[in-house]
This record gives C-alpha cells, structure tokens and sequence, in this order.
C-alpha cells in the first residue's frame, strides 16, 4: 500500500514539487556573492546613504581582493580607492559593480575584474609626469584609474556608443586630464606620441606596429589576453634600446605539482 | 474512450511527428550554435529529449483520463506541438535574448534565464512526445509497426533536416518541421470533424505559416566573434551562404585587419580584409592575392620558418580554411599546393564572393582542392609531399574550453602517423599552436610529436623535432631526416631576424629560450623537456595537473584537458570563478548531467506514487528499461563518431549513420511482431543486442581503418553492413519488452516508455563523459553490459506485473 498515495494525490504532489522548485530557483536568484547581498540592502536607501555603502564597498574591493592578491603600490590602491567604479558600469548592474569578476557593459565586451584592473596599472610602473595611450576605452573605468596617476590620459575607442557614453563619464570626473577619441585604436595618438606607458585593452592576435612605434624608449605596453570573461596572461610589452621585450605574467601564480628540475 | 486513427494512418501519423521531431531537434542544435555556442545548444537539447521522458511521466499519472480523452486529446496535441515548434526560438529570443551561457559563471543569477529557455524548449519535444507514448500506450497490440514508424520516421528526419540546411535559413527550419505534425494532427481528426476541429487546424495552420513566411530574426549574443565584428564602424554582410556544415558569412570592415603571429620586427602596414565566419565563430581572414601579397604578411611569423630551411614543392594544407596557408605557400614557389577543407559552403563563398583573390587562387593551375574530412584524405591519398601543414591550434587568448568536446582525429596519435607517413625524404611537418597559459596544447603536441617519432623507430627523436616561439604562439617542425647543422643554423638566423625564441633545437642552450619573450612560468621548459625522456615522460602524465597524454583515435579530445583527480588542487589556485573558464566546455556537460540525473530521478519516482512501490518487480523493471535507454543511445553514439571519420563529411555521415541505425532498429521492431511477447523473447533479444555490440567493439577499429580507402559506394555498402546487424538487434528488446508487460498490466506501459526516454536522454551526456574519460571503445563495452543486464534481469522477472 502506498502510504503517500493515501494522504495525498498525485495533483497535489506535483504541484508542491513545481512550488518547490520555483522556490529553489528564486532563492538561488537571489544569493549572489556576499557584496550583492549587502548591495541589495541598499534599495531604499538614500542617494547619500548609498554614495556612503559604494564607498565601503569600493575599500573592502581594494583591500580583499586587489592588496589581498599582492598588488602592493600605494599609489595604485588608492587611485581605485577614489574611483567610482560603480559610476562605470551600467544602471542596472551597479549593485554588482565590487564584485570579484568582470560585468558586462553591452557590446560583446566587459569592464574587467577589480584585481585585473589593480595588477595590470602596477606592472606599467606610472609616474605622475606620464602620458599614458589606452586603446579601447569600453567603460572609461580603465582610463579613471590611470586619470588618477599620471598627467594625462589618451583613449581610443573604436564603438562609437561605447565612445560616448564614456566620454560623458570621463568629461564629468576628469574633464582636463583625459580625453577619449572615437577612432580605430591600430593607429594609436600619433600626434601626442611617444607615450611613456599604453594600455591595449581590445586585445588583438598582432600587436599593431603604430603602436610599438608610439611607445617610448624604456616605456611599457600591457595587453590582457584572454577572453571577455577571463585573463589568462597578461603581456607586458617592453622597449629597451630599440629592441621589444614580452613578458608574460600570469595573473595567478602557477606552478605545478612536484617539478625535477 | 475514443480510438483515434485506422492502423495505416496511426503510424503515418507517428512517422511523421517523429520526422519533424528529430528534424527540430538538429535545426535547434544549429540554430543555438548560431546564436550561441555548441555547448549551450548540447546543454538545451538534453533538456528539450527530457520532454520525453516527462511524457511518460504524465501518462503513467493520468493515464485513464488521457486514454478516455485521445480520441480529441490526440489531434489536438499534434497542433499544439506544430505550434510549439514554430514558434519557440521566437518565444525564447523574445524572452530571453542577451542570455550567453558564459556569463552564467560570473552571474549565477542569470540561471532563471537559463531555465527560461529549457523551459521553452522543453515544451515542444513534450507536446510531441506525449501522444506518441499515448498511443503506445492505447495500442499495445500494434506497437511493433508503431515503434517502427517512430524509429524510420527519426531517421528520416536526419536526412531531412541535413539536406534543408542546404536551401533554408536555419531559422525557417523549426516551422517547416511543424508542417509534419500539423498534417498528421489532421490525419488523426475524429470522424465527427465538426467545423472546430477544422477551425483548430486552420488557426494552428496559420501560426506555423506566419512563422515560415516571417521567421523570427536570430539574435546572436553580444560575445560570438560575429558579433562583436559586426559593430566595428562600417562592418557589413557581403555574402553569406547555407549548409549543414553552417550559416557562413563574410564582412567586411574597414577596420578588419588579421596578422596573426607577427613578428614585433615588423614595421610595415598590415592590411584591412574581409573576413568569414561559421556559425558567427571565426573561420579566417580572405587570403591575399597575388601570392606576392601574402609573402609580406606572413613572411615575419613563425609559420614561415620550413620556407626559411628549404623550398617545398609539394605542400598539402589540411583543414585549409580560407586559404592563407595555402597562398603564401605559393608565394614561396610551391609547384602543387593540395588543399583539404571540408567546408564546402565556405569554400564556394570565397570564390564566387572574391574572385579576384580567393577565386583566382582557387582556380590556379597549382592548386588542388578536397572536400573530404583531412584524416579520410590522408588514407586514401598515397602521395608524398615536402611540407604538410597543420591547422592552428587552440585560439589567440584561450578556448575556455569550448573545444573540449571537439573530436579532432588529426591531432591524435594515430592521426599523426599518418601525417609522418605521407612525408617525403627531407618532408616537414608544421604544427602551429596559440600558447595557453597555463601551458597545456604545446606540452600534449610536444608529447604526440615525440610518441609518434618513437613509435616510427625513429632513435634520435630530438634530431627531429624543432620548436620556435614568438608572444602568442609556437610552431612546431617535424622533418623526416634530421635537422643538420645547417637547417639548425637556419632555425637559430630565423630567431634573431624576427626577434623568435627557440623552443626545441638541439644543442640549445638555456639563455637562447626566454631572451625576446620572457615566460614567467619557466617551469614549462622543464617539463618540455621531461617529455624526450620516456620514464620522465609517464611520471609528468601522471603528475601533471591537467592531462597531458596525448588523444587517440579511442578518445580524440584534444582539446580536453580537466583531470578530475587535479581538480580540487586548480580550483584551489585559480579559484572556483577562474576554473569554469579554462575549461568551460567540458564543466557544462556535468552541469548537464547533474540537471538531468536530477530531473530524471523525479520523473521516474513521481509515477510511483500512483502505480504504488513493489519493490524487487518494480525496480526490476526500471532496470530493464534503463538499461535499454542507455545501451541504444551509447552505441549510436559510437556509431556516428566512428563512421564520421570513415565517411569523410561529418554531416552526411552523421545523418545517413543516424537515418540507417533507427531505420535499421525500426526494422528490427517490426520484425519482432513476429515473436509472441514473453521476457524470455526479452531476455534472448537482448542476449543478441549484446553480442552484436561487443563483436562490432572488438572488429569495428580494424574494419573501418581497412575500407576507409575504398570509394564512397563500397564503403557506403560497408557502412550498411556493419550498422545493420547491430542496429537490428537493438530493435528488438524494447518492443517485445513493452508488449510483454502490457499483456500484464497495461497501467505501466507509459511509466515504461518514460523511463527509457529519461534514461536515454541521461545516457547522451553519459555517454559523452565516458568517451573523454575512457574512450569510444568503453562506451561500447558498457553499453554491451547494459543489454546483458537487461538480459539478466529479464530472465527473473516472470512476475513484472
């Protein structure tokens, strides 16, 4: 005799078990990382109340996973420290802005992980008199973060709606230091070249001679490859006495297991 | 209850349903991989066959109430699956669009969006499934022919879908498959056939028009390579092009520009092309022409080196894509470049979209071109030749794994001793790969060369390999004789010219290696060179943390590198966000499994709770079930992987190997009419599915690999008599078990049919794990023991009642 089938019918079974699930999926929805979580008890808060929590937010994203990972110039953390980042990334997705990942900013491309961000500005070894070349300005979140480090700042974006929107957000916070062009990016700044540092952000299968061209003598060039969602390596592109230099420095330090030398 | 149908027109009715389901099925698989990526699609079809087995479920639960109503129920079930069909990728792109699987990782809020579309998609193969297990169900006496409609009818739509993709976009292909259940809804009207009956046909007739005169637009997502092409300033279509192997399209941009592996020497410009795309994935940059053209493109990479040690004269270019290798192999004064490329469609494109480059090139006097899989040509072909070149490994910045799954029989062991085989005296082999960080292809390539080389009898191997390395990539050569002194010269000049490090050169010193392109991960060295020593070799393998062995034609993944034993140490360095996307491809198939075991554990249980637990007789009968699920399903698998290779063109064979396995096993339905249902009927038919599949394990390899040279005719004759017997006996069981449990207790009949369609559906994914774990070969060995355990079980189970 089954025992279920006497106290309740089958009806109601799958009906508790389609609730069930849909409970589940809800519930899972709603558990996101633990900064989402605290971002979603910001709704309701206040303009300022708000501005307050992206500010804790922002200092527990530097301190946990951009210094916890081993970036260590002052200099770099505090940049992003002041950075809004959250004013980078799309409306909809700013409660998820200090989370420990890339987001989407429509396009096919992304703003990239905080730690990427951090690690990438290190290794260029800025100096407040630097001109700095980015191509491939996506968000202008990239471009914010050196805006706080050097003297100014070239970024070239080859989507024009990406162009304009972070023209719009780069004009409002750092009107006199970086200016963003609507371009195709293989050509770089000639005319404001050489640069002491660039970034090439919309990584390509070449590296563009202008480029290399426009990079200083003793100057850096880093380049992420990977895909929208991952960097595998990061290429640290160097001219020292006419001649190019690669580095490849992998964001996560691998060494495998048990190696003879 | 009403009885729908005359004999004839019931099975026609289910032949035809059963066409347009399969037919669905594949124009889905190709529409996802459109709009997203194979892995999606793999991940959503699973989901949509569930729907079968859910059916079952359903029958088992209300199954006096639907057996009361099918007279109307049945019709009606038809439309709604004829307007389920037309109308779900428009539903689902309205839905849920922007969706791309990948970011799932980052998001895992957007899992409601992925149950979104498993939902949409899930609705149709129900709707579909369900009056063929309601007519199981209703007919018992008649489910031989019935189950044979079903199986032909599924080959059939093999066929069907395959050669539409020829001629329609890929998104007309759902509503043109609806027209089938449409016409067999009507086929099956009551014969009453009052004007709403009519009026229901005529409304569903509309819908299913309206979506194949205005079918839904696809949207790509934002991620695909086409995509994010397609937004550069002034990109636009030129041509595209429809066939099974894909929707192929050009575009052109004046921002486009393709160099890949260039030298940082080189100052010059590089120049704009138009470039193609396979399913909105990247295919290749149109070639340059004259061949002068592609001399200063390609001059400065590493894939120039075998022009730099010598002058071959005959080059063949496997899997050619758009022909650059083949362009700046004439440049260099190749007398005859063979080039082999599957993709018809895209080949056809190039020429008539660019005649002037491609066309012209295709046309030369010194060009040679095949439309076979490169591993078929390499049987059939005898000729020698000077260079033979590989196609690029992996891609410029990773895969993330989406490859793992990609069967690629030219990069394993056995396909690389054919390459070897074809060389001629002073002949080279080159094999460029995109470097991953961590190192993983260049460590396998490395360790297949060398496998190879040993097993050729070659003693010096290290004489006959050499290596050079530039930012992004490494280019691997193999040469027939060793490299003297002057061609390690030449390697070393090549080097300091464009600025290259020398990977795998003899007598190389330390500082030679890391000079231009710093590797932080010097450990990568070290274990490239524990590869050359054979007991340093089988200790790496084992102690690697990705798997390094090198792939066999048993199990071809190439591309597949996740252990499970290392897993919890990689998580643990690259955290659990930084893994998925190393090896996405494969993570997706367990996300697969994990959904479906669930969803089946529950479709399986839920009928229980009507039909009430018996303990041994009921378990006994999941058994026998399941184990017929998964032992057909395991052995199509193999069938179409083995026979793919054999034939050459992987959508034919796929199709025609499908349409003869369920034709076949259709036939074998039928025939089992002859026999009066008992389970020792069962036990015997299993008992010779069994055989059958360990006989076709043992002498399969060996057969396939002896008439591969044959011509097409013969080997499709072959083909016909090493599916047929097998497939036949697979027919068999599952019939003979249905009629033998509805002469008992008609009330199980659709429990029955909803379990092996769960397990089935279960068993594609488990199949698949099982071939990259353990190979083809253990897939057939299990699916050998699943018949005998059917077998076994039947032989107790007088009382399954």
């Amino acid at each position: 005799m089954n025992a279920l089938h006497c106290f309740l019918p089958a009806r109601t079974m799958i009906t508790l078990l389609i609730l069930g699930l849909s409970l589940l999926c809800l519930g899972h929805a709603g558990i996101g990382s633990p900064s989402s979580c605290l971002a979603m008890g910001m709704r309701g808060q206040s303009r300022e109340d708000k501005g307050d929590s992206y500010q804790a937010l922002r200092a527990g994203m530097v301190q946990e996973q951009i210094r916890a990972r081993g970036v260590r110039s002052s200099a770099v953390l505090d940049a992003m420290t002041r950075v809004p980042r959250h004013l980078f990334v799309p409306e909809a997705a700013r409660d998820y802005a200090y989370d420990d990942g890339p987001l989407p900013i429509g396009y096919g491309q992304t703003i990239s992980q905080p730690y990427i961000v951090g690690f990438m500005t290190e290794i260029l070894n800025l100096n407040p008199h630097h001109l700095v070349l980015e191509v491939g300005t996506g968000s202008g979140y990239q471009a914010a973060v050196l805006a706080e480090l050097v003297a100014e700042v070239f970024t070239i974006e080859i989507i024009p709606g990406l162009a304009q929107s972070a023209t719009d957000r780069l004009r409002a916070q750092y009107p006199q230091k970086v200016r963003v062009r609507q371009a195709d990016g293989y050509f770089g700044w000639p005319e404001k070249a050489p640069f002491d540092a660039i970034m090439v952000t919309a990584a390509a299968e070449f590296i563009p001679p202008p480029l290399l061209e426009q990079l200083k003598e003793g100057g850096r060039m880093v380049i992420p490859v990977g895909t929208p969602f991952l960097v595998q390596t990061l290429m640290l592109v160097e001219k020292i006495n006419g001649e190019i230099i690669t580095r490849s420095m992998m964001p996560v330090r691998f060494v495998p297991l048990r190696r003879t030398p | 209850m009403t009885r729908a149908g005359g004999g004839g027109r019931l099975a026609l009715a289910i032949g035809l349903l059963s066409l347009a389901l399969l037919a669905f099925e594949l124009a889905l698989m190709q529409i996802l991989s459109i709009v997203q990526w194979y892995h999606f699609a793999f991940l959503i079809i699973s989901v949509a066959l569930l729907g079968f087995g859910a059916s079952g479920t359903i029958i088992a639960l209300f199954r006096d109430r639907l057996l009361k109503a099918s007279g109307s129920l049945l019709p009606l079930l038809f439309f709604a699956c004829a307007v389920a069909m037309a109308g779900a990728v428009a539903v689902a792109q309205f839905l849920a669009g922007d969706f791309d699987l990948r970011q799932l990782f980052w998001e895992p809020r957007r899992i409601w969006s992925l149950f979104l579309f498993q939902l949409i998609f899930f609705v149709p193969f129900f709707l579909g499934a369900l009056p063929i297990g309601l007519v199981f169900t209703l007919h018992t006496e008649r489910i031989n022919s019935l189950y044979a409609a079903n199986l032909i009818g599924s080959g059939l739509g093999g066929v069907a879908a395959v050669s539409l993709m020829w001629f329609y976009l890929p998104e007309q292909l759902p509503a043109l498959a609806a027209i089938l259940p449409l016409t067999a809804g009507c086929l099956l009207l009551p014969a009453s056939r009052g004007l709403r009956w009519w009026l229901g046909a005529a409304l569903a007739g509309v819908v299913v028009l309206g979506f194949l005169i205005k079918a839904p637009a696809l949207t790509l997502s934002q991620y695909k390579d086409v995509s994010r092409t397609l937004i550069l300033p002034q990109a636009h279509l030129t041509a595209q092009r429809l066939s099974p192997y894909g929707l192929v399209q050009a575009i052109a941009s004046p921002a486009l520009r393709y160099a890949p592996d260039k030298s940082l020497t080189y100052a010059g410009t590089i120049a704009v092309r138009d470039a193609l795309f396979n399913n909105g994935d990247w295919f290749g940059a149109v070639p340059l022409w004259p061949p002068e053209r592609a001399a200063t493109v390609y001059a400065s990479t590493t894939g120039a080196l075998p022009y730099a040690l010598a002058k071959p004269g005959r080059v063949l270019v496997l899997s050619a894509g758009t022909g650059d290798d083949a362009s700046y192999a004439l440049a260099q004064g190749a007398e005859l470049v063979q080039m082999v490329e599957p993709h018809q469609a895209a080949v056809a494109l190039l020429g008539e979209t660019y005649p002037e480059s491609a066309g012209a090139m295709l046309k030369s006097s010194m060009v040679a071109l095949s439309d076979l899989e490169p591993r078929t040509w390499l049987a059939i072909d005898q000729s020698s030749y000077d260079l033979i070149i590989m196609p690029m490994v992996g891609a410029f910045g990773g895969t993330a794994g989406l490859f793992a799954l990609k069967e690629e029989y030219l990069l394993t062991s056995e396909g690389f001793k054919d390459l070897w085989n074809r060389l001629g005296p002073d002949g080279f082999i080159r094999l460029s790969a995109w470097l991953d960080f961590p190192a993983r292809a260049p460590l396998r390539l490395t360790a297949t060369i060398i496998e190879m080389l040993e097993q050729a009898g070659v003693e010096e191997v290290q004489q006959h390999v050499v290596a050079v390395r530039s930012w992004a990539t490494v280019t691997f050569l193999v040469k027939r004789s060793s490299f003297s002194e002057a061609d390690q010269q030449g390697v070393r000049d090549f080097c300091r010219q464009f600025r290259f490090d020398p990977l795998l050169l003899p007598g190389l010193g330390p500082e030679e290696r890391n000079r231009f392109h710093i590797l932080e991960d010097q450990g990568f060295f070290v274990d490239l060179d524990r590869l050359f020593a054979a007991p340093q070799r089988q200790a790496l393998y084992e102690q690697h943390d990705f798997n390094i062995r090198p792939a066999t034609d048993n199990r071809p993944f190439f591309s597949q590198f996740l252990r499970i034993s290392g897993l919890p140490r990689v998580l643990k360095l690259f955290g659990d966000r930084s893994l998925p996307f190393l090896e996405m491809g494969y993570l997706v198939v367990f996300l697969t499994l994990a959904q479906m075991a669930a969803a089946a554990l529950i479709l399986i249980l839920l009928p229980l709770l009507r039909l009430g637990w018996q303990g041994l007789d009921r378990s006994r009968m999941i058994v026998y079930f399941s184990c017929l699920g998964l032992g057909y399903m395991f052995v199509e698998m193999v069938f179409i992987h083995e026979l793919v290779l054999y034939f050459g063109r992987p959508i034919y064979a796929a199709a025609a190997v499908l349409g003869a396995v369920l034709t076949f096993s259709g036939l074998g339905s039928f025939l089992s009419m002859k026999v009066s249902p008992n389970w020792a009927a069962s036990q015997k038919a299993s008992l010779l599915a069994a055989l059958l599949v360990l006989l076709w394990a043992v002498l399969m390899p060996a057969l396939v690999r002896k008439t591969m040279a044959l011509g097409l005719e013969w080997k499709a004759l072959c083909a016909l008599i090493f599916i047929g017997p097998p497939a036949l006996a697979m027919g068999l069981p599952f019939p003979l078990g249905l009629r033998t449990l509805a002469d008992r207790n008609k009330d199980l009949v659709g429990w029955a049919w909803g379990i092996n369609g769960c397990v089935s559906v279960l068993s594609t994914t488990l199949a698949t794990i099982t071939a990259v774990e353990m190979g083809f070969k253990a897939v057939l060995l299990i699916a050998a023991v699943a018949y005998l355990t059917a077998a076994a079980v039947s032989r107790v189970s007088p009382r399954i009642s």
